[in-house]
């Protein structure tokens, strides 16, 4: 234990500094304005693994570090479709979870956005034509969103969702 | 003939209940007739006390009579009944030992009769034996100490016992008290003689259960009111101290083993032990109060009690009723195997919920009223400067807080897994409504449990009277108005209608804002979400184990919870499992480490008094030889 502590306490940071990303202030804050005036409140996110090689998880988890840490833009991660105003989704759309991946669109109350996330949602991606998916979150729901990349960054997760969320607020407002 | 016999005893039980209701309200009357009952005769009276008690005893009879008469599993045992109910109403009239005692007797052994209902049931014949001692070991106390009274006091007469007890020496008063509360405390079900409530209970039919519930040991309440307070005189600090004491534990281990419990039935009867221990604090709280010359706080912890007599009468009866019906229903007691009934059932359903709303003591049903009380009584120990004492009381209040919330726990649980969600079995699932009579007698304990909490402002004096007549005439009536009553001169002070109306305008107010508001009324129906999984069964859901699992964690100390786990592996290889066995079951403790070593001890005990009888005629001859030298020597 204590030699532990010492090594710590001789090594000091290693960790690279990183540049403060002004645009990442920028677009976080207007997204989250934008959830605010779309939903009244924050924005709650269901992610909904349909098949993903976790690629796109690995970026999406990347969200919730120290660096983009997208809740203090008001935006959470949370554990039920019950909970949540938007369904973000990755990967092909396996055939086994396709009746799962209906289901939570069900259970999500509306009104609700979904964001298909990665190559593999927008079209099956490398899997597309398998036996094995059914190809592309469209094929079974409806989505708002697509997000492409493989895997998308986090900063381009935060764009799609706030053209997701652009775009519904302008079919509202019409 | 059963449907007539109920009907007889549902309109004596209305009688009962006016009479009693009068008796309250200072109607007194004496019947003496003489010869049929050895020492004494017959001898009844009545007194505001008394009236209460036949009050109780006769609405609650009048309801579970009424329950009976649709109620298949009435038929038999219909005269055991009849004699268990007049019984039941004599008790409380009793004027003198005798009849008292011939009375208690005649009730103990009807409702043994009716207890061995399905008497070729094992766990039915040892319902029974358990029950058929513990009431005559309480007897062999009660005939004790009221023995010994009369042989100091020189009568039988309840009224010479009250004239004499102020002039008794401290030592017989002492032991009288602790004999006839032991005898009336077993039949009370206190914490620990309360072994043989969660067996008998559920093993008689549920009109039964809901009688013994609701009214048979009430009479211990009964008795222990007479003894602490007018037989034996006012007593030492211990008397109410322990009371108090053993209310606290009575309420605590009763909701600790109702909660874990999955028989619908023992549940409630583990239930009661709880309110009777809730009561008990009342009853101990009056004595302290007593004891340290607060007349008036007294009344507060009296009226408390007596009100929870009442109330947990009406609720619990309704409770066992509704039980009787879901087991009359579905087949089974066992929690696990109901679910989804509140759409078979819903009358039974409504009721329950009433029942179980009520005994959860949340407003503004009746259990609140009295739990509201029995907590001011205790909160107003501040008023007794003795160090002691409120540390008692104290301890009073925080495991009647505790008991409280333990108890709201235990009955989502009982409603919650019986009635709601999907059936758990093909029993529950084809179960049919009760018959006519039954809903009945069950609308109407759910009226009751409403109306003794919305009227508390009409109650409350009228237990207020009884009170005062136990405690002498100095002490003044709660005060209230026709909206409010209030607990000492400005200590607190409450509103049931008052509240009740909020409530009724917190369920209104919201959907009447919605509508101002013009919210699209909108609803979609889905199923449960059940994360995506494309099969659900009722074998899913929520169990009464797994509701009650993390109390058995938190009160590890308390269950003392044993896992049995057992794995068959195939012969050629421990990998390859054939059946794992696993069961964690509920342990009987008082049972384990109180009355199994007491038991195996008497036993060891005859067994050598066992040498003694030989069979051999010179051993006797030398027993008798021993006995007259000895005899001799000592003379």
């Amino acid at each position: 234990m204590i030699r532990q502590l010492r090594l710590a306490l001789r090594t000091g940071i290693v960790t690279e500094a990183v540049a403060p990303d002004e645009n990442l202030e920028v677009l976080g804050g207007r997204l989250g304005e934008a959830a605010r005036r779309l939903f009244g409140r924050s924005l709650h996110i269901r992610q909904v693994d349909a098949g993903s090689c976790n690629g796109c998880e690995l970026e999406i988890s990347g969200l919730t570090g120290p660096h983009y840490d997208l809740e203090r833009f008001g935006l959470h991660f949370v554990a039920s479709p019950r909970h949540a105003d938007c369904l973000l989704v990755t990967g092909p759309v396996t055939r086994n979870m396709a009746e799962a991946l209906r289901r939570t669109w069900e259970a999500t109350p509306d009104p609700k956005l979904v964001i298909a996330a990665g190559d593999c949602a927008r079209d099956g991606g490398l899997f597309a034509g398998s036996y094995a998916v059914v190809g592309g979150v469209e094929a079974v729901l409806p989505v708002d969103a697509i997000i492409p990349g493989c895997p998308p960054s986090p900063r381009a997760l935060l764009a799609g969702l706030l053209a997701a969320i652009g775009r519904r607020a302008a079919d509202g407002a019409r | 003939m059963a449907a007539l016999v109920y009907t007889v005893t549902a309109i004596a039980g209305i009688a009962a209940g006016v009479v009693g209701i009068g008796g309250v309200f200072g109607a007194t009357f004496t019947v003496h007739i003489a010869r049929i009952v050895p020492l004494g005769g017959l001898e009844l009276a009545m007194d505001p006390l008394a009236g209460l008690f036949l009050a109780l005893v006769g609405l609650t009879t009048a309801a579970t009579s009424l329950y009976a008469i649709g109620y298949a599993g009435a038929a038999r045992g219909a005269y055991a009944y009849l004699a268990f109910v007049t019984a039941l109403g004599l008790v409380p009239l009793a004027a003198n030992a005798m009849t008292f005692l011939l009375a208690w007797e005649i009730m103990s052994l009807a409702s043994w009769v009716l207890v061995l209902d399905r008497r070729d049931d094992a766990d039915v014949q040892r319902a029974a034996w358990v029950y058929a001692v513990m009431t005559h070991a309480g007897l062999a106390c009660l005939l004790a100490g009221m023995l010994l009274l009369a042989a100091h006091t020189g009568s039988l007469r309840f009224a010479d016992w009250r004239a004499a007890a102020p002039a008794l020496a401290p030592a017989i008063r002492n032991a009288v008290w602790v004999l006839l509360a032991l005898g009336f405390a077993s039949k009370a079900g206190v914490v620990p003689l309360h072994v043989w409530l969660p067996l008998a209970h559920p093993a008689a039919p549920s009109h039964v259960s809901a009688l013994m519930s609701g009214a048979m040991i009430k009479l211990g309440i009964y008795g222990l009111l007479r003894v602490g307070l007018e037989w034996a005189g006012p007593g030492p600090t211990w008397w109410g101290g322990t009371l108090l004491m053993l209310g606290v534990v009575s309420a605590l281990v009763g909701i600790l083993s109702a909660l874990v419990d999955t028989d619908l039935k023992r549940l409630l009867a583990f239930s009661s032990i709880e309110n009777v221990g809730v009561i008990l604090i009342g009853v101990g709280s009056a004595l302290l109060f007593v004891r340290a010359g607060t007349e008036a706080l007294a009344a507060i912890a009296l009226v408390a009690a007596l009100y929870h007599t009442v109330n947990h009468a009406a609720f619990k009866a309704l409770l066992f009723l509704g039980a009787g019906a879901v087991a009359h229903a579905t087949g089974t007691r066992n929690m696990d195997a109901h679910g989804g009934l509140i759409k078979r059932l819903p009358w039974t359903a409504a009721c329950f919920l009433v029942g179980a709303v009520s005994i959860s003591a949340l407003p503004p049903f009746n259990g609140f009223v009295s739990e509201w009380l029995t907590f001011q009584a205790l909160l107003q120990s501040v008023r007794v400067a003795e160090p002691g004492v409120s540390l008692l009381f104290a301890i009073g209040t925080a495991g009647l807080a505790l008991t409280a919330g333990l108890t709201a726990a235990c009955f989502v649980k009982a409603f919650g897994i019986t009635f709601l969600a999907l059936p758990r079995s093909d029993a529950a699932a084809h179960a049919h409504e009760a018959t006519a009579t039954m809903r009945w007698a069950m609308a109407g304990l759910a009226a009751a449990c409403v109306a003794l909490g919305l009227g508390a402002t009409v109650v409350v004096p009228a237990v207020t009277r009884v009170a005062a007549s136990m405690l002498g005439a100095a002490v003044a009536p709660l005060h209230g108005t026709t909206l409010t009553f209030s607990v000492g001169a400005d200590f607190a002070s409450l509103s049931p209608l008052l509240i009740a109306a909020a409530l009724g305008a917190g369920l209104v107010a919201p959907r009447v804002f919605l509508v101002v508001a013009g919210s699209p009324r909108r609803a979609r129906l889905g199923e449960t979400w059940g994360c995506g999984r494309i099969l659900q069964t009722a074998r899913m859901q929520y169990t009464a184990g797994a509701f009650a699992d993390p109390f058995k964690r938190v009160f590890r100390f308390f269950y003392r919870p044993v896992k049995r786990r057992e794995v068959v592996a195939h012969p050629d290889s421990r990998f390859f499992v054939r059946r794992i066995e696993y069961a964690n079951p509920a342990r009987a403790l008082f049972e384990e480490w109180l009355y199994h070593p007491v038991l195996r001890g008497l036993v060891g005990i005859t067994h050598r008094v066992q040498a003694l009888q030989s069979g051999n005629a010179a051993a006797y001859l030398g027993y008798i030889l021993a006995a007259l030298l000895i005899l001799l020597v000592v003379r």
